[in-house]
């Protein structure tokens, strides 16, 4: 069956626009027709309507804001189920060091309450990672906020090597007594593992080679390419760190967190880096964290760089990722580049902007209906679509 | 940037020569002399001002312990060997002390891990103008460092994990370097394929002569157990900290290891300290030793750097020898003479200007240059943009 939404202000191809009608078929956007573009056409001469039409559900959306469904390309959500605590608790193996072969996707919790606070705050895909304790933390996957089980969520079950950098690793192993606790020590660790893959790749297409190792197995699709690596990062120089491995192994990397990204501002837009930049709103609670500013986003994407925004739920409530892009522009960003950075521009780090992040032809009807602008912290989501399906 | 000083005195033979000037372009030294006509785009008018070469600190841990930041990068106290750390991995470009640093005067120091465990990893060589690591860097793989004596049992002892023992610290350092030398003869063979070892690759330079041992250790029974081991294994020996070093003056001067002495300033906290003297610089210089000075940031501020230079002539060294082992001895321990520690045509752009006598610690520096990158720290000074 179809929907169809009718009048409204859409945001598309980078700006808010009048709408006539956007069409959802079997899950896909199909239609969208501009005001403007009627207009000039003057009026058609009205079409004989066909069967299937008939039985669409329209929508009237006048003076409604419909938008793409918002992207957070790095969250924890339902790792740490909200309300349970640490018997629940599957963010770190803090005892592993370096644990390539743990994978997010084997411990969501779908019935997480932060599934429906995500669609309630117009967010339908999240990214979700281990956490930062290891210096090799695991496996992120992709998923929508709706399902039953996980494999009804999935958009990618592996998506990237989760690594870290900074004061984490080392503040976790420090205290336990174990290597490492510096961040040559982490950075070690991260390239002993790295050369590790890439001699078992080279031996596993030797007649030497038997039995397969899980941790190395994990690693071939970063080695190959096919995976990104994540690198958790705040202070400056741990970007350039994760960026000189990145370079020594030819790693596909994004940057998270960023923080002190406007720092480097030149580098990273000579890199055409991407990042995923935040939680801001969290308090500057270690030395790491120290020149965190809302106006990082602006000014990395002023260099170049493809710039999302992230809540890293449970450290800010997943609902917390429109408030973020507006504070962005409070601070100085143009609304349509902070509506970008929780659209399109998270898409496009997740390798997915074929299929998410605007509301065009053939891309995934997950639509977000806004009772006024979606910037405006009292604005609430009416409809949420995801893959065509009315989940609020 | 091109920059001309003029009317400056520059260290010539033993002495300051009067009314010089030198031109810093693209980043070098390009001439020196009295009769130098260029159109410049910054003149320093110096009025016979102090020029000499920026400053070199040998052996430092400057970035890795970050300023008011109680947890540093310094120390693995829960790893014995990882020669395989790179201190680039852990420098901090934005802390105060690269700041602190311009302003002493010093444009390149030695950045190593700490020396609390056996072998704690990689020396590099680091300019203080760059704004990320990799942009500062001069050689990465200078040198291998490695520990003796107290603070290496202190922290085994604390880490309740490993060698609480001078000998066992030394079977530690063996037992590494007789792996290291079959790995690299192994390697060499090529007759299996076999995985790298992260450790191993990293001493690998060390096993080939290509870069020396940096054996920390104060007392002599500590400086020999060095000794013996790079003979054992044929490596190149430079030893920091040195504080009994004078007691061995003459066998360092006829197997030819410089040292890295420092830091000096301290009070003897430690029983290995027990013998330290201002004098060692002077007794080591005249029995023929390389000596350069050190601070060994954050064991000392690193502004103390010239100070250590002045001690020393307070205890009978001459001027001289005293500028010459913070400018060209540690350039030449570290491998860089060809391009650091003169003011010399075709040397890298790396200059200091002090108000007066650099090694009179009343004097102040008024301007730093670094690889041609103009840091001023005086508002008299006379700084004109050229034609």
């Amino acid at each position: 069956m179809k929907t169809i939404l009718e009048k409204g202000i859409i945001f598309y191809q980078g700006k808010f626009q009048e709408l006539d009608k956007l069409v959802i078929e079997k899950g896909k956007i199909t239609e969208v027709v501009l005001a403007s573009a009627k207009a000039k056409k003057g009026k058609p001469a009205p079409a004989p309507k066909k069967k299937s039409e008939t039985s669409a559900n329209v929508i009237n959306c006048s003076d409604r804001y419909i938008l793409p469904g918002f992207i957070d390309a790095h969250t924890h959500i339902s790792l740490e189920e909200e309300g349970v605590g640490y018997y629940d608790a599957d963010y770190n193996e803090s005892f592993g060091l370096a644990t390539p072969q743990v994978r997010a996707f084997d411990a969501l919790k779908m019935r997480d309450k932060a599934f429906n606070d995500a669609l309630h705050g117009g967010v339908t895909t999240a990214m979700i990672t281990p956490g930062s304790a290891n210096p090799i933390g695991g496996q992120c996957c992709i998923v929508k906020m709706v399902g039953n089980v996980a494999e009804a969520a999935v958009v990618k079950e592996s998506s990237g090597m989760k690594f870290a950098f900074g004061e984490n690793p080392k503040r976790v192993y420090g205290e336990q007594k174990k290597f490492p606790s510096t961040r040559m020590g982490t950075a070690a660790v991260i390239r002993e593992w790295l050369m590790k893959a890439q001699d078992y790749l080279k031996r596993k297409k030797t007649k030497e080679f038997k039995e397969r190792e899980i941790k190395l197995e994990a690693m071939l699709p970063l080695i190959e390419g096919k995976i990104q690596a994540r690198a958790h990062a705040h202070m400056a120089d741990d970007i350039i760190t994760a960026y000189r491995i990145a370079q020594e192994f030819n790693l596909d990397m994004v940057f998270d967190h960023c923080t002190e990204g406007h720092l480097i501002a030149k580098e990273l837009g000579k890199w055409k880096a991407r990042a995923v930049v935040g939680p801001t709103f969290s308090s500057r609670c270690k030395p790491e964290l120290r020149n965190k500013t809302f106006e990082t986003v602006e000014i990395l994407m002023d260099e170049g760089c493809v710039v999302a925004l992230t809540t890293d739920h449970p450290v800010i409530p997943i609902e917390g990722l429109s408030v973020a892009a507006a504070m962005c522009v409070r601070h100085g960003l143009d609304e349509e580049r902070a509506i970008k950075a929780i659209t399109e521009n998270p898409a496009i780090i997740l390798g997915l902007d074929k299929r998410l992040g605007k509301l065009e032809v053939g891309y995934d009807a997950d639509v977000v209906v806004w009772d006024g602008h979606p910037l405006d912290v009292r604005s609430k989501t009416e409809a949420v679509f995801v893959d065509g399906n009315k989940v609020i | 940037m091109s920059i001309i000083f003029n009317n400056v005195r520059i260290p010539m033979s033993g002495t300051f020569f009067p009314g010089q000037k030198v031109l810093v372009e693209k980043g070098k030294v390009a001439s020196v002399g009295s009769m130098i006509r260029k159109n410049v785009e910054k003149v320093i008018e110096c009025e016979q001002k102090y020029l000499i070469p920026g400053l070199i600190d040998a052996h430092s841990h400057l970035g890795l312990f970050e300023s008011t930041v109680p947890v540093d990068d310094i120390n693995e106290p829960y790893a014995d060997i990882t020669p395989h750390l790179r201190p680039l991995d852990g420098v901090k470009m934005r802390d105060r002390a690269m700041e602190d640093a311009r302003r002493a005067g010093i444009s390149t120091c030695m950045v190593c891990p700490g020396s609390e465990r056996p072998i704690s990893g990689l020396c590099s060589i680091l300019k203080t103008n760059g704004n990320s690591a990799d942009v500062g860097l001069i050689v990465e793989q200078a040198g291998v460092l490695m520990s003796f004596g107290e603070q290496v049992k202190a922290t085994a002892k604390k880490s309740e994990k490993s060698y609480v023992t001078r000998m066992g610290v030394s079977a530690l350092i063996r037992e590494t370097l007789m792996k290291a030398q079959d790995y690299y003869s192994l390697k060499q063979s090529k007759k299996m394929v076999k995985d790298r070892e992260i450790d191993m690759e990293a001493l690998i330079p060390l096993i080939k002569g290509e870069v020396p041992m940096r054996a920390c250790a104060h007392r002599a029974e500590d400086i020999m157990a060095a000794v013996r081991i790079a003979e054992e294994f044929k490596l190149k020996l430079v030893i920091e900290y040195g504080t009994e070093a004078h007691l061995l003056a003459s066998l360092l001067a006829e197997k030819k290891i410089p040292v890295v002495l420092g830091p000096t300033l301290v009070p003897r906290f430690r029983y290995e300290l027990n013998e330290k003297t201002f004098e060692s610089a002077k007794i080591l210089m005249d029995a023929g030793v390389e000596v350069a000075f050190t601070c060994d940031y954050p064991g000392l501020p690193i502004e103390t750097l010239r100070v250590a230079a002045a001690m020393a002539i307070q205890y009978g060294l001459e001027e001289k020898r005293a500028l010459a082992a913070i400018t060209e001895v540690p350039a030449s321990i570290l491998g860089v003479d060809a391009r650091l520690g003169k003011i010399k045509k075709g040397m890298d752009g790396d200059l200091a200007l002090f108000s007066g006598h650099p090694l009179d610690i009343r004097s102040r520096l008024e301007a730093l240059v670094v690889d041609g990158d103009l840091f001023v720290f005086s508002n008299d000074l006379k700084i004109e943009s050229g034609n």
